[in-house]
């Protein structure tokens, strides 16, 4: 499975930073990381609606607030 | 006429519980590549000493750009410098150092520490001639100039730094010279290699410097071109072109911004690969582009080095951060303020509909903005700067 988040100026003042490294943590914590490939993209046009990520090419908003639940809804369950 | 440049960079600090410094640095960089750098140490410390070295190295440093004689410009001293009402003296010792088309070196030494000269990374033992005039002994020397010549010049306060306490007789110019021998092949700017010698000065002093302080360094380098993209273009059409004219040019190349980095890798026919590695939690991760020797995010990267730009300018206080560090703001002040000295900016003014949005701290205005303060700070910092807009 494919995750991806975007970095682009505007994602990274919504807080990507926390999301990557929330993903990363939970990843790594579910024994998942040989199954899940997190990776950085630059701006996705979809700004208003930070942080964009992508699981599959299905395109998410998440907050870093909102990255745990995000994490078990989207990626767990598929995963 | 050679393809080398100067780099020129000092720091001073204030004897301990003074406002004002005694020493003064006066830099007269012109057209047909003539530099001429002057350091005066006025007598005593305070207002005083500022006033002696201020105009000592003023009128210097005009006279010698001007082609007149040493002679000449001792004698204006002397007439001109007001008599310290305490010791009955007019007095404030002075270096010039004067470069002439990149190519040959004339020092001249009244009464200040001699001139450092580091070749290869080695003190280097240059020719001095002995004269006298009004009394005064003055020392002259004429040097051929070869690349990575360093030019260290000092006033007192740095080889009394820690007399009587950390050593007894202060730093001795040999110990000075050993010890900046170790930096003089890493590459730092003239401004930093200062930066470090002053800092330890201020260490030996126990950071309550008994003197004034100062140090100057010339650096005698090859010519670094360095181009650096930011912005898709305001016209959609003017991709290939902004790009054709941006890869054509010599030099390192530098890409900013994310829309900015897609459309080079789309135009180099390469993969844009970004990484997730948050180096410095301010500034967005970098990316690689094969063929472009740093991509970076735009604006919040851009906002960091333009920071760390003006801090570089006053004290170089955050060198330690920018020196090292591997986040992209680092990398782009260090080939910007260390290898580059002539840069070229290809600046797109295109808007980006995402960054409209009220509640981001980021615009079209604020991007244009950035670019004209970091081209005035990359001037500053003696560089030759273009920037062409799209």
């Amino acid at each position: 499975m494919k995750v991806t988040v975007c970095i682009g100026s505007s994602c990274h003042l919504k807080g990507s930073r926390q999301v990557v490294e929330e993903l990363q943590y939970l990843i790594s914590e579910s024994n998942l990381k040989d199954r899940i490939e997190l990776s950085g993209t630059f701006c996705m046009g979809n700004c208003q609606n930070g942080v964009c990520v992508t699981v599959n090419e299905q395109l998410f908003s998440v907050q870093p607030s909102s990255a745990k639940g995000f994490f078990e809804r989207e990626i767990l369950a598929r995963a | 006429m050679n393809n080398l440049c100067v780099d020129i960079g000092y720091r001073s600090i204030n004897h301990f519980g003074e406002e004002l410094c005694g020493d003064h640095i006066d830099v007269v960089e012109r057209e047909d590549d003539t530099s001429v750098v002057v350091l005066a140490d006025g007598l005593g410390s305070g207002v005083k000493a500022s006033i002696l070295s201020t105009l000592t190295s003023k009128i210097i440093s005009t006279m010698v750009a001007a082609g007149l004689s040493i002679e000449d410009c001792v004698e204006t001293i002397a007439a001109t410098l007001p008599v310290c009402s305490v010791r009955g003296l007019a007095y404030s010792t002075f270096t010039v150092i004067r470069i002439l088309e990149n190519d040959k070196a004339e020092i001249i030494q009244y009464d200040n520490p001699h001139v450092i000269l580091l070749r290869n990374g080695k003190n280097y033992d240059y020719h001095i001639t002995e004269m006298s005039i009004d009394n005064k002994r003055i020392y002259k020397s004429y040097i051929q100039l070869q690349e990575n010549d360093i030019f260290i010049a000092m006033s007192d306060g740095c080889p009394h730094a820690g007399i009587g306490a950390t050593y007894n007789f202060g730093w001795k110019r040999e110990e000075i010279v050993g010890f900046m021998e170790t930096f003089s092949l890493v590459g730092y700017t003239a401004k930093t290699l200062s930066t470090i010698l002053i800092d330890e000065v201020n260490k030996l002093y126990g950071n309550k410097p008994g003197d004034d302080a100062t140090a100057c360094t010339i650096r005698i380098r090859k010519r670094e071109p360095m181009n650096l993209l930011l912005g898709p273009p305001y016209n959609r059409d003017d991709c290939d072109r902004m790009m054709s004219l941006f890869f054509s040019k010599e030099g390192k190349h530098i890409v900013c911004g994310g829309t900015t980095s897609s459309i080079a890798a789309n135009y180099l026919g390469k993969k844009l690969v970004p990484s997730l590695e948050f180096v410095d939690k301010d500034v967005p991760p970098i990316a690689h582009i094969d063929g472009v020797d740093l991509v970076t995010e735009g604006v919040i990267t851009i906002n960091k080095a333009l920071a760390y730009a003006k801090d570089y300018l006053a004290d170089n206080g955050s060198f330690q951060n920018w020196g090292f560090k591997r986040d992209g703001a680092s990398l782009i002040c260090r080939l910007l303020f260390e290898e580059a000295t002539d840069i070229n900016f290809y600046v797109g003014r295109a808007i980006n509909p995402a960054h409209q949005n009220p509640d981001l701290p980021i615009n079209i205005h604020i991007k244009m903005n950035l670019v004209k303060e970091l081209s005035e700070c990359l001037k500053e910092m003696g560089k030759r700067i273009k920037v062409s807009y799209f």
